[in-house]
């Protein structure tokens, strides 16, 4: 499962998992990974070859179309933006968050830019890897409803980390104290509940609790990131505008942040939010978004601590983008702050309600699915090969 | 039921209702003094707002009784009495909803999780913390803000940050079920109607277990009657449920606290022990008191 669904849903990786590992004299029992693909690719009334012919035209057709907008951080912002009929730069619109490109530079480049071409180099390199997936056995077939990024409007980056500062395109080093945190809470990941068999509630998306990513909205494509990302599906988000106020909506579990542009200081440090507590202006025709307050308990990125503080730059760099731009800074996690700058491409509207937690099938047919094999005999339920400890809530 | 006193409530709020309707409403078109207004002339409703009733327990008129867990939580959960918000205080429900309601009146507390959507068959989704729907979230003891813009007019209630997208533009059709329903919104004077369809029919209207199906078509008017207060009135279509359209009507207010904002109020996290306790699931990590 590389990417996570609209609606978390385990059980499909449930069997996976479970067909996966189950041992060979259990076979009779369990159909294998291979039966359980047999069979569904027997039901797909397209075959992985001629799903792959279809794909590789798409996609060959997209790459091409995404060569004319490769995203160059060079380019300078347009003088004079589209202005609000009260005077403030318009940022008004849907924009989508995703991106191939890696929060981290990768290990095996030493430049801070690409050129165009390996930009798009880059770009197909990954649009052919989504596009690959053979849709008789995935869960959800994303391509299928046009929700893969190359199909959007992302635009293929010159950066080749969306890191700036440090220069080395590299988060910078942990704190002692953050290293520790980091140790027990890998330590606790591994640990299963022994009557369910899984440690879900770990995991603030597959409960619902929020969505993936819009706090800081971009964190990095998945292909050579260390960390969970907000790259994939449910990447939409919007601005909305008044003189008083910025609102962004995101897609995913329709996590909605207020942002005072008049207010006064922030809320008093007792009083935490999810997505902390938010406070904007204008800088020429740059909005700068200060966020504090956060929840101890957030996710934090990177597992950062309250004493987290987000600045994020919103700037028209044309009719079709912003230029997002974001620094945080934790004494509690790193030992000096880190920034990242990235374009937030346009997309036609609109967004839709992400009912997460009422639907939320997928936790219980995790749990259940484990329960129901440990009856069985299959497996003991305190195997951590019962189940993936996220549920479908990571990648 | 509870005769004698709860009709004599049911007859003085009927009376109290009629006069409130006759007075409370401008007609269309007449520009209170000194409510704020948009460059083009409309009224400007953004800002955080707030229903003080007790509609949400009951839209029907109630009287005050011991909440659900009077041994746990005593004068904190119970229920205080309100005059309702419904016209005639009667919903003319049709025979077979009128058994469901009072179905769900006693089931109000089940939780049922499934995976499957009969999980939605009890309980009161409030309770579950699930989106309100509307009206309901807009008589939900919880402020909510309007985002005001030409195109759309968002609201965002403090009560799980539930969102609607009111389409000023274009009227379109709604292109999904959901909880919050699909609206589109125009100008009638100075009063927003909007229209609001597209319901997945699993909320209810209060905690007494008034309800609606998918079939409910909701009429909003919201008028501006002085420069801190809407009147809004609600019309509610359902043939599967209700035997002819009937009205709500009550006052919203202005929250004028100097640089007031809305606190989160993310829910999921209140009811997990609630919901997933009972099938073996609930395992917090280590609580703090704030």
């Amino acid at each position: 499962m590389r990417k996570q669904p609209l609606v978390p849903s385990g059980a499909v990786i449930l069997v996976l998992m479970v067909g996966l590992w189950v041992p060979a004299h259990l076979a009779a029992q369990t159909p294998s990974r291979e039966q359980v693909q047999e069979a569904a690719r027997k039901a797909s009334p397209i075959s992985e070859a001629e799903a792959a012919r279809i794909w590789e035209a798409e996609v060959a057709k997209k790459v091409a179309a995404a060569t004319a907008r490769v995203y160059d951080p060079e380019q300078r912002p347009i003088a004079n933006p589209p202005r609000t009929s009260w005077g403030d730069p318009d940022l008004r619109g849907y924009y989508i968050t995703a991106t191939y490109t890696p929060l981290q530079r990768p290990k095996n480049v030493s430049k801070p830019l690409y050129t165009v071409e390996e930009a798009i180099i880059a770009f197909k390199t990954q649009a052919a890897t989504d596009a690959s997936a053979d849709p008789a056995v995935v869960h959800y077939d994303w391509k299928e409803y046009g929700m893969e990024a190359w199909q959007s409007p992302v635009r293929p980056n010159r950066r080749t980390g969306l890191i700036v500062d440090p220069a080395d395109g590299k988060l910078p080093p942990l704190t002692p104290e953050a290293q520790k945190r980091r140790a027990a809470a890998a330590a606790l990941a591994r640990t299963r509940d022994h009557q369910t068999g899984v440690s879900i509630f770990q995991n603030t998306y597959t409960r619902c609790l929020i969505g993936l990513g819009a706090a800081p909205l971009i964190r990095g494509g998945q292909p050579g990131s260390t960390e969970a990302t907000s790259a994939g599906v449910t990447t939409e988000m919007q601005i909305l505008q008044t003189p008083d106020h910025v609102v962004i909506v995101h897609q995913s579990n329709t996590d909605v942040r207020i942002i005072p542009l008049k207010a006064g200081s922030h809320l008093p440090p007792t009083v935490k939010q999810w997505y902390g507590d938010s406070r904007g202006h204008w800088e020429g025709n740059t909005l700068v978004v200060e966020t504090t307050n956060f929840n101890d308990n957030f996710p934090n990125f990177q597992g950062s601590t309250d004493a987290l503080r987000l600045v994020e730059r919103f700037t028209v760099l044309d009719a079709n983008t912003l230029r997002y731009e974001y620094t945080m800074t934790d004494p509690n996690t790193w030992t000096q702050p880190w920034s990242v700058e990235a374009p937030l491409p346009r997309i036609p509207p609109m967004l839709y309600e992400f009912a997460c937690h009422e639907q939320n099938y997928g936790l219980i047919n995790l749990v259940m699915g484990a329960q129901i094999r440990a009856t069985e005999g299959v497996l003991d339920p305190r195997d951590p090969r019962v189940a993936g400890g996220n549920g479908g809530g990571d990648q | 039921m509870r005769m004698g006193l709860r009709g004599v409530i049911a007859g003085s709020a009927l009376v109290a209702v009629a006069v409130f309707w006759l007075a409370a409403i401008p007609a269309a078109g007449q520009a209170p003094a000194g409510f704020p207004r948009t460059p083009d002339g409309k009224p400007n409703l953004s800002g955080i707002w707030q229903a003080f009733n007790t509609a949400n327990w009951d839209i029907l008129a109630h009287q005050a009784q011991p909440g659900p867990r009077p041994e746990l939580m005593g004068a904190w959960g119970a229920q205080p009495g309100g005059m309702g918000i419904v016209e005639g205080n009667e919903i003319p429900y049709r025979p077979e909803a009128l058994a469901q309601k009072k179905k769900n009146l006693e089931n109000r507390m089940n939780v049922k999780v499934a995976n499957d959507p009969s999980r939605f068959d009890q309980g009161d989704p409030e309770l579950q913390c699930y989106r309100p729907g509307v009206p309901r979230a807009n008589y939900m003891p919880f402020p909510f803000q309007i985002f005001q813009d030409r195109e759309q007019i968002m609201v965002v209630y403090e009560y799980k940050w539930s969102v609607r997208w009111i389409y000023m533009d274009a009227t379109s059709e709604a292109q999904i079920d959901s909880w919050m329903g699909w609206s589109n919104g125009r100008w009638d004077g100075d009063t927003l109607v909007v229209d609001v369809t597209g319901f997945n029919g699993h909320t209810w209207l209060d905690r007494a277990g008034n309800f609606h199906s998918d079939a409910l078509h909701v009429t909003e008017r919201w008028t501006p009657t002085d420069a801190g207060h809407l009147m809004y009135e609600a019309t509610l279509e359902d043939p599967k449920t209700f035997t002819r359209p009937w009205k709500m009507r009550f006052p919203i207010y202005r929250r004028v606290e100097p640089d007031l904002q809305l606190i989160e109020f993310n829910c999921v996290p209140f009811v997990e022990e609630m919901m997933y306790n009972p099938l073996g699931l609930y395992k917090p990590g280590p609580r703090k008191a704030k």
